[in-house]
Formats: structure tokens, C-alpha cells, sequence
């Protein structure tokens, strides 16, 4: 693989992703750490892409199964993600209503868009916007742990809610998938390595 | 220089105190029609376990009670040595462990599932917050600044200059 004349991958250097301590790249651990050392992320792309289609996957019960259940005078009612979102608008609490909907809908979707383009874009050498795709990157990777909202409402619910017979709320398979999209998700992002997209110069120019 | 590592020590030990009055007093307590129950922050858990859901419960407790303990302890026994400028055998696992381990550290997301979940509740019952959820939010307070006071690339830089 070829690098771009300015970079320090093109100097033989590797950058410690623990550290970020600038070694020669024939050092096989990083001095300063002892963490193993690679130019890029080994099969960055390959282990980004493959995370993201188990995001995917998992994302289909998360949204179709239950999230958690209501049980009110023996009557019991599911509740699925988009179903909270909904219930939340007619109670009239739209900022709530918009919080859930952008962590539980938005990004989760958000990201395996994002890095899936991203993944695409470095995978076909695009040159353009490669600042921006940089930004795009670390803002997926910054807001993915906010997913977990809904899930830590869930905990919220069932732990605090629990009134004999009377009223009762229990946890969904939806809950435990769900949580599953927010970690392979950000696996994936943690997966990707940004520099990729600067990669591509070294085609270009030659 | 010095300055810095005590203040990340000052916050880590006010997070350690702030977190564990938080497991021990009642976080949420609800009445409804004469019945209350009271809601702690390990109770969350053990209400999931026993629903069947003992993976949840794992996860959540561990992004919201172990990792952040763990990390704690971790930043403590990076600034205790630093601060005096003295080399130790865990300097480079503990610094490892720290910037690994800070985004699965879900304090803040936490805090605002609690905020949500006390909207949708208010309409089904009445809802005290208790001791531990303020002590959760000072947790989250000092955790999130001793963190801040850990600058990534200069303490690697320092545990590099103690080591040589």
C-alpha cells in the first residue's frame, strides 16, 4: 500500500492508536505503552463493515419486538420503541418525545448510514471532501454512546414501578437488542480508521 | 505541572464518595393508591435479573457503576504516582485501561434516561428523588472533571519522562 508524501506512514513512522506516540514502523510494540503497533488498523474496513451488518440485523427486532411491557389492572400492553415516541407526543411532552426519537431512531440509523458511506468512499479512493467526511466520522463516534437512553429508561421503569398487582412494568427482548445496536455500533465506528480517507492522495498523485 | 494531577486527584476521590453514597441510598421512590417502593441504583439490576434479564442487567450496570468505578480507581492510581513525579509498575496498564474503558463509561447518558423516565412516570404515579440520585449527579460532576483533567497525550508524555 502507498501513502501520501506528507503523511508520516509515508516516513515508516506509526502512530501508538494508544498513545499516540510517533515509532518506526518496524518496531513491533510501542515503547512508551507496549501496544501492539500497525501503520492503520488491520481489515479496518472489513471488521467496520461487518459490525455494521450486525447492527442491522439487530436493529430489525429492536424495532419490531416489544421494548417493555405495561401490565395495569391485569391488562397488559407492549410498548415498542416508536410506540414510546408516539405515546410521549400524545402525553404532550414533545422535548422528550424528540429526545428518544433522535437517540433510539436517528442515530442509531444515523451512524450505519454515515459509516457505511464512509466505509463505501474509502473503499472506491473519492478524493472530495475529505475534511468533512473526517468531521462526519468523529461526530458518529462522539454521539453513538447517547443511544443508550432508552435503555436506561427501560432500567428506570422497571426497577421503579412496581405496585402489586396493580401496576407493573417487565423488560422486552427489543431492550436487550437494542442495547446490542449501541455496542456493535460503536465497535464499528472504533473500528474505522479515519486516516483511510486521507489515504488516497498517493493514487492521485501517481 | 503538579497542579494538575491533584486536581484530577481532588475530583477522582469526591467521584469515589459521590458514588458510593449513591448505592446506598434510595435513588427513586414512588407512591401510588397507598403503595410505595423505593428504587436504588443496585436495585435496578437486580429487578432485571430477576425479569430474566441478567445480560441487561449487566450491561447497564456495568456502564453505569463498574466501568466508571474501575476507571476511578484507575486515574487514582495514575495521579497518586505522577503527582510526586515517581515511576510505578501500573502507571502504563492503568493509563491503558482509563482512555480504553472512557466510552463505555455511560454516567451522563444515565442521568439522562432518569430525566426521561421521570416524565413518563409522572403521569402514573407520584415520584420522589432521593439522596442517591443527587449523589449520582455530583458523581457525574467530578467524574467527568477528573477525566477532563486527564489530558491524553501529556500524561503519556509524563509517564514516558518517569519511566526514563
Amino acid at each position: 500500500m502507498r501513502f501520501p508524501i506528507d503523511s508520516a506512514a509515508a516516513e515508516g513512522l506509526a502512530c501508538c492508536h494508544v498513545c499516540y506516540k510517533l515509532v518506526p514502523e518496524d518496531r513491533r510494540q510501542c515503547p512508551r505503552c507496549g501496544s501492539r503497533l500497525h501503520l492503520r488498523t488491520a481489515a479496518s474496513l472489513q471488521r467496520t463493515v461487518a459490525l455494521l451488518i450486525t447492527a442491522s440485523v439487530l436493529y430489525i427486532p429492536a424495532n419490531v419486538l416489544p421494548i417493555m411491557t405495561t401490565q395495569q389492572f391485569g391488562r397488559a400492553e407492549d410498548s415498542t420503541i416508536l410506540g414510546g415516541v408516539v405515546h410521549l407526543m400524545e402525553m404532550g411532552s414533545y422535548p422528550v418525545a424528540a429526545v428518544i426519537f433522535v437517540a433510539s431512531v436517528l442515530v442509531p440509523i444515523g451512524k450505519i448510514l454515515v459509516l457505511s458511506w464512509l466505509c463505501w468512499s474509502v473503499y472506491r479512493r473519492h478524493h472530495w471532501s475529505r475534511r468533512e467526511r473526517t468531521v462526519l466520522y468523529r461526530v458518529t463516534e462522539f454521539i453513538g454512546r447517547w443511544s443508550m437512553v432508552d435503555v436506561f429508561v427501560v432500567t428506570v421503569l422497571v426497577a421503579l414501578i412496581h405496585l402489586g398487582g396493580i401496576l407493573k412494568i417487565s423488560p422486552g427482548a427489543a431492550s436487550i437488542a437494542f442495547g446490542g445496536v449501541v455496542i456493535v455500533t460503536m465497535l464499528a465506528a472504533e473500528n474505522f480508521d479515519s486516516r483511510l480517507i486521507w489515504d488516497v492522495e498517493a493514487a492521485g498523485d501517481g | 505541572m503538579e497542579n494538575r494531577f491533584e486536581k484530577t486527584l481532588a475530583y477522582a476521590l469526591g467521584a469515589a464518595v459521590f458514588l458510593l453514597l449513591a448505592n446506598a441510598f434510595p435513588f427513586l421512590q414512588m407512591r401510588s393508591s397507598g403503595i410505595e417502593n423505593i428504587m436504588t441504583l443496585p436495585g435496578t439490576a437486580v429487578e432485571l435479573h430477576r425479569e430474566g434479564y441478567t445480560l441487561l442487567a449487566g450491561l447497564v450496570l456495568s456502564a453505569i457503576v463498574f466501568i466508571p468505578a474501575a476507571m476511578l480507581c484507575a486515574i487514582v492510581s495514575l495521579a497518586v504516582p505522577l503527582r510526586h513525579g515517581r515511576r510505578h509498575a501500573w502507571l502504563v496498564p492503568a493509563g491503558r485501561f482509563v482512555y480504553a474503558m472512557s466510552p463505555w463509561a455511560m454516567v451522563e447518558v444515565f442521568i439522562i434516561g432518569v430525566i426521561v423516565s421521570l416524565v413518563k412516570i409522572g403521569e402514573l404515579a407520584q415520584v420522589i428523588v432521593g439522596t442517591s440520585f443527587w449523589s449520582y449527579i455530583g458523581f457525574a460532576i467530578c467524574f467527568t472533571a477528573a477525566l477532563a483533567h486527564l489530558d491524553r497525550l501529556s500524561v503519556w508524555r509524563e509517564i514516558e519522562a518517569v519511566q526514563t
